[in-house]
């Protein structure tokens, strides 16, 4: 009765429109509602995987620091009897049982240095490394190094040359982490160097310390140059048969020189020798306000 | 005069291998291990310095720290924690805890009884 009246006063292309209407809006209701739980099943499965990613980095995590511990409790003892037993502390030993003993000392610092580096590498993959940034006398920490390098130079008959400039002294630096660098650069000068020697300079600029190690050792073929910094290149390219080494240390070099807001670079000849150069922030701290107020200016 | 050190360790090997390298230098060892047999040493002994696991059974060796440090016959007693964790921050986090040394695992056999020496010197 009423349908029929409206439809009178109604017209057909109005009540067209009304109905279309209505059918748009049912169809716009219906996909909103559809779209809104799709949105909502797309963030709960997001959040699910948030979360299963960081209960994944938390394992990771986890387990890292279980393995460092684990495999360190073991390797306490082999270090520890082998050094006991090498110093004749349980009785003396005859020139056979030292030579072994000492390769078996050397293989646990060698797995020792293996852990500590594949544990360094993890962590700064994970940005999970922290820095601890303190101010000391640069000249000092480098006089230092060479000195414990000299003993190994001289078993090679090499020399070890060394130029730090007057302007050389304090930086604010994570002293640790820029050592094991400084050792990095120069153990590798000795293994790769049979004659000549290494010579070790350090410089100074406004803002950085430029410390350079160059050696006359074997070099680098220009095809490995751009890959000497990647983790574990020295074991893909056969190299380590001759040269022992967990090919990690100059990528762990790289990320923390670059974590001090430094740079490292090499120059290399085959058959020449190779320049490793660092630039380091005198201070590392003051780096990131250094930069940002210079783009502002 | 021998001095008189505590050794608090778990692992069988460790605790003899690190007595044995004590007392050829000298030391005169006593051993615990687990934490509650270091505390009850350490009251009976009062060692001149203790050396401390920190993953221990049961007590861990920061609970361990705490009741050496809260005990007033036992709190001057320096305590070096000798331990595998070695990961960033853990030195820093043992030595807020009290420990007045830390020296990481695996231990240099060259220069352990030096390095113990020196934390005694620098921590008095």
């Amino acid at each position: 009765m009423f349908l029929r009246d409206y439809m009178v006063v109604i017209p057909g292309w109005v009540f067209f429109l009304i109905v279309l209407g209505i059918g748009i809006l049912i169809t716009s209701v219906t996909w909103a509602l559809i779209l809104k739980r799709r949105v909502e099943d797309r963030t709960k499965k997001l959040k699910m995987a948030l979360e299963k990613a960081q209960e994944a980095d938390r394992l990771k995590s986890a387990f890292l620091a279980a393995m460092s511990h684990e495999l360190r409790t073991p390797l306490n003892s082999i270090i520890g009897f082998t050094g006991i037993l090498l110093k004749g502390l349980a009785g003396p030993l005859n020139e056979e049982q030292k030579r072994q003993l000492l390769m078996v000392k050397e293989s646990s610092q060698h797995l020792l240095a293996l852990i500590n580096d594949i544990l360094d590498i993890s962590k700064i993959e994970a940005g999970e490394l922290k820095l601890f940034p303190s101010r000391f006398d640069l000249r000092a920490s480098l006089e230092k190094l060479i000195g414990m390098c000299r003993h190994f130079t001289e078993k090679k008959g090499l020399y070890l040359e060394f130029n730090i400039t007057e302007g050389v002294h304090e930086v604010i630096a994570d002293q640790k982490r820029l050592e094991q660098v400084l050792i990095n650069l120069l153990t590798n000068a000795v293994k790769f160097t049979e004659k000549g020697g290494i010579t070790v300079t350090c410089t100074a600029d406004q803002k950085n310390y430029i410390i350079s190690v160059k050696d006359t050792g074997i070099g680098i073929n220009g095809n490995y140059l751009p890959l000497i910094f990647e983790p574990f290149r020295q074991i893909d390219s056969g190299l380590s048969r001759k040269y022992e080494g967990t090919g990690l240390g100059l990528s762990i070099s790289k990320r923390l020189i670059e974590m001090m807001g430094g740079k490292i670079f090499v120059e290399s000849e085959p058959g020449k020798g190779s320049n490793f150069t660092v630039v380091l922030p005198k201070n590392m701290e003051g780096q990131d306000e250094k930069e940002s107020s210079l783009d502002r200016g | 005069m021998k001095k008189n050190l505590l050794l608090i360790e778990d692992n069988e090997y460790n605790l003899y291998m690190m007595s044995f390298l004590l007392e050829k230098n000298g030391f005169d060892v006593k051993v615990a291990k687990n934490g509650k047999d270091g505390i009850m040493l350490a009251l009976s002994e009062k060692p001149e310095v203790i050396l401390l696991d920190i993953q221990l059974p049961e007590m861990d060796g920061y609970q361990v720290l705490k009741e050496l440090k809260n005990h007033d016959e036992l709190k001057n007693i320096p305590v070096i924690a000798v331990t595998s964790y070695a990961m960033p921050g853990d030195r820093e986090k043992i030595l807020q805890a009290g420990a007045n040394g830390y020296i990481e695992k695996p231990i240099n056999p060259d220069t352990f009884i030096s390095d113990i020496l020196k934390c005694l010197k620098d921590g008095s």
